[in-house]
């Protein structure tokens, strides 16, 4: 269960304030599927990233199984990160100089997860996520945009998250692609209980999803 | 995978920018190294030099050097003030004169060569004037004798001032001689004896006066092979100067009380005394080493600087590259130490490759370095010594001149020498300089905020 309580994002800039999120209220149960859409500069990659913890709120709370994350000390919150949140981001955000095996192990590694068997499962998760064996020891820059995205996922995943937050886990990809990582993100809803928050331009995405937040202007307008 | 493994393995992710980071890191290393080892040498020749100066402090009648120049000679009294003087533990006292072959009847041994004839006719030439006021110049002309070679003759309180090397004067036969003495007897340079056939026991005369040769020396020096030495006494009364000394070599007992003294002696002696200290001029002949290492320790703190100002910047420009990819460590659960260390150890790593090839190549160029530096600074110092020294034609200062040389070459001879002490200076400057070029731009990871890696740029 996350619940997000009059949670309200300024950030000061050169320009002025800029408030990016205005007295947000919603809850998400355990295993969901939902999105959130909303227009450019709307809002939804700051609330994602108060989500993860990646980020405070100006104001407000944030409770994730009865704790408040955004109480957490920053130590507490990078373990928050790495033990209950996964995220899957728009340009995949692997490391470079790490192969598509090493991306996962080093997931599982902040997770705690032991060393000797670290090879194992990354191998075994980015199996199932379809990248196959020799492109498991590929970098990066030698995987296609899906491939990368699918690498991300299983690096998301490595620690058997309760959250999987996506920022447009396929606005960087064609239609076809986009449609199979976003039915990979689903089936793993289904079948492993995570509750999943994405965001999305894309409404025929959104609309298969069990609830849709749109935001506009940093406020929620549909529950 | 670790942070350690992470850390070396990002350190050559890039091998060409790493490899030239390394290559400029090494470069200032070996300098640093390098200027430590001229700086040693520099700094050990010049302690070297100054413990190695003497305690002598020498004394001449002002304006007289060996034979020549004007003035009187020193007195009995004047002796008897450096004598009493504080901290003057001995005084050697000599007068020398040169013997014609009217003062006696011994060959020379040294032929005149060019430069001797030049300087006995100049002298011939004033005695004739002297002699034959208001006769025909004409006449004067044809009288002046051919000029002859002399033999010079050394009153002291002490044979062995006379030996070259500083110590004792080598006796090749017979024994050596009482300074205090006033008794006709000498000891012969071994040039002048075989030249004469005097040996131990043989007799000559001089000034009149009939001496017997106690002994035969040898320096290996031409000019003093060639000469006599006598008591002091002895001198004064032949020559008839009683109580005049035309050269004191007065010791001082310690080396830390030379300045004092030379202050005191000229304070008592006033204009009547030339005095210099071999300590004085030790001084001065390591100025230019002084030079060297007051600039040797300004290129060690520079080459430090420029070491840490390159890793400085090349990791402040690392992590700003990488600003990105530390949010997304950051945002699966990276902790700050862990992005730390990583940034350390991959400085790190870069620095250490770099001075151990610093090192070694300032181990190769510390020596040809601390020669050339050496050299170059010598040889514009011995240059600008030999345009003053010309003014002191004529020879007397020979002996001054010649000193001063043996210094300037000694000073030359400075030999770079690599000590343990030395390198582990270096080693201690390098490790701090990579420490702090490592430590500050990975402490700056700990300010990029994960929130970053959602902006698309
Ligand atoms: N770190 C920041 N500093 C200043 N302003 C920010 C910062 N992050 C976001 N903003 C501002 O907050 C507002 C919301 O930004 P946000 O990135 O959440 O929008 P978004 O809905 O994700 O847009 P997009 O669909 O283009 O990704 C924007 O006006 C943005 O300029
Ligand atoms: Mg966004």
């Amino acid at each position: 269960m996350l619940t997000v309580e009059n949670v309200s994002k300024t950030f000061s800039t050169p320009g002025g304030q800029v408030q990016a999120l205005k007295d947000v209220n919603l809850s998400v149960k355990t295993g969901e599927f939902v999105s959130i859409i909303g227009k450019s500069g709307s809002g939804k990659s700051t609330l994602l990233s108060i989500l993860g913890a990646l980020d405070n709120p100006s104001t407000g709370s944030i409770i994730v199984d009865e704790t408040e994350i955004n109480k957490l000390s920053g130590g507490n919150q990078t373990q928050y990160r790495a033990k209950k949140i996964g995220f899957v981001f728009q340009q995949y955000n692997l490391v470079p100089n790490l192969t598509a095996l090493e991306n996962v192990m080093l997931a599982l590694e902040f997770g705690g997860y032991p060393s000797s068997s670290r090879l194992d499962r990354a191998s075994q998760l980015l199996a199932s996520v379809g990248i196959e064996e020799d492109q498991q020891q590929r970098r990066p820059s030698r995987l296609s945009g899906g491939q990368q995205q699918r690498v991300s996922i299983a690096r998301a995943l490595a620690n058997q998250p309760a959250y999987i937050l996506a920022d447009e886990p396929t606005g960087n990809l064609d239609s076809a692609t986009g449609k199979k990582i976003f039915d990979l993100l689903h089936d793993l809803s289904r079948s492993q209980k995570t509750t999943i928050i994405v965001v999305t331009h894309d409404l025929e995405i959104a609309g298969k999803t069990d609830r849709t937040f749109t935001l506009k202007d940093g406020k929620i307008t549909t529950k | 995978m670790n942070v350690v493994t992470r850390g070396v393995k990002n350190a050559v992710r890039s091998p060409l920018k790493s490899g030239a980071i390394v290559l400029m890191f090494a470069i200032s290393i070996a300098l640093i190294l390098s200027m430590l080892v001229a700086r040693g040498s520099v700094l050990a020749k010049i302690n070297d030099v100054k413990a190695n100066a003497g305690t002598a402090i020498t004394i001449r009648p002002a304006g007289v050097m060996g034979d020549q120049g004007g003035g009187d000679p020193l007195t009995a009294a004047q002796i008897a003030t450096i004598k009493s003087t504080t901290n003057v533990s001995s005084v050697t006292s000599s007068l020398t004169d040169q013997m014609t072959t009217t003062d006696t009847n011994l060959t020379s041994s040294l032929t005149l060569g060019s430069f001797g004839a030049r300087q006995q006719r100049s002298t011939s030439t004033t005695q004739a004037s002297t002699d034959t006021t208001g006769a025909d110049t004409t006449a004067t002309a044809t009288t002046r004798p051919a000029p002859t070679p002399r033999i010079s003759v050394t009153g002291t309180t002490d044979a062995n001032s006379v030996s070259t090397t500083g110590g004792t004067l080598t006796i090749s036969s017979g024994a050596a001689i009482d300074g205090n003495s006033s008794d006709n007897i000498a000891l012969v340079g071994a040039t002048l004896a075989t030249k004469n056939n005097l040996t131990v026991g043989s007799t000559f005369t001089a000034y009149g006066q009939t001496i017997t040769v106690k002994g035969i020396y040898t320096t290996g020096n031409a000019f003093q092979d060639s000469g006599i030495i006598m008591p002091l006494a002895t001198v004064q009364t032949l020559t008839d100067q009683a109580g005049a000394v035309s050269s004191v070599s007065a010791k001082v007992n310690s080396s830390d009380n030379v300045a004092l003294t030379v202050t005191a002696l000229k304070t008592a002696l006033g204009d009547k005394a030339d005095i210099t200290s071999e300590a004085e001029q030790a001084a001065t002949s390591v100025t230019s080493l002084e030079g060297i290492a007051s600039l040797t320790l300004a290129g060690v703190i520079a080459a430090a600087a420029a070491g840490a100002l390159i890793i400085l910047l090349a990791m402040i420009l690392v992590v700003r590259e990488r600003r990105r990819e530390i949010g997304v460590i950051k945002a699966i659960g990276g902790s700050n130490g862990k992005v730390i260390g990583q940034f350390i150890v991959e400085g790190l790593t870069i620095t250490v490759i770099g001075a151990v090839i610093g090192l070694v190549f300032g181990i190769l160029v510390s020596g040809p370095m601390t020669t050339s530096l050496v050299s170059n600074s010598q040889n514009s110092a011995s240059t600008s010594a030999s345009t003053t020294g010309r003014g002191a034609r004529g020879g007397f200062g020979g002996g001054f001149a010649s000193a001063r040389n043996q210094l300037n070459t000694n000073l030359t001879q400075v030999t770079a020498s690599l000590t343990p002490q030395i390198f582990l200076a270096a080693v201690g400057i390098t490790l701090l300089i990579a420490l702090l070029g490592s430590a500050i731009p990975a402490w700056l990871t700990a300010r990029i905020r994960p929130a970053e890696v959602l902006r698309t740029e």
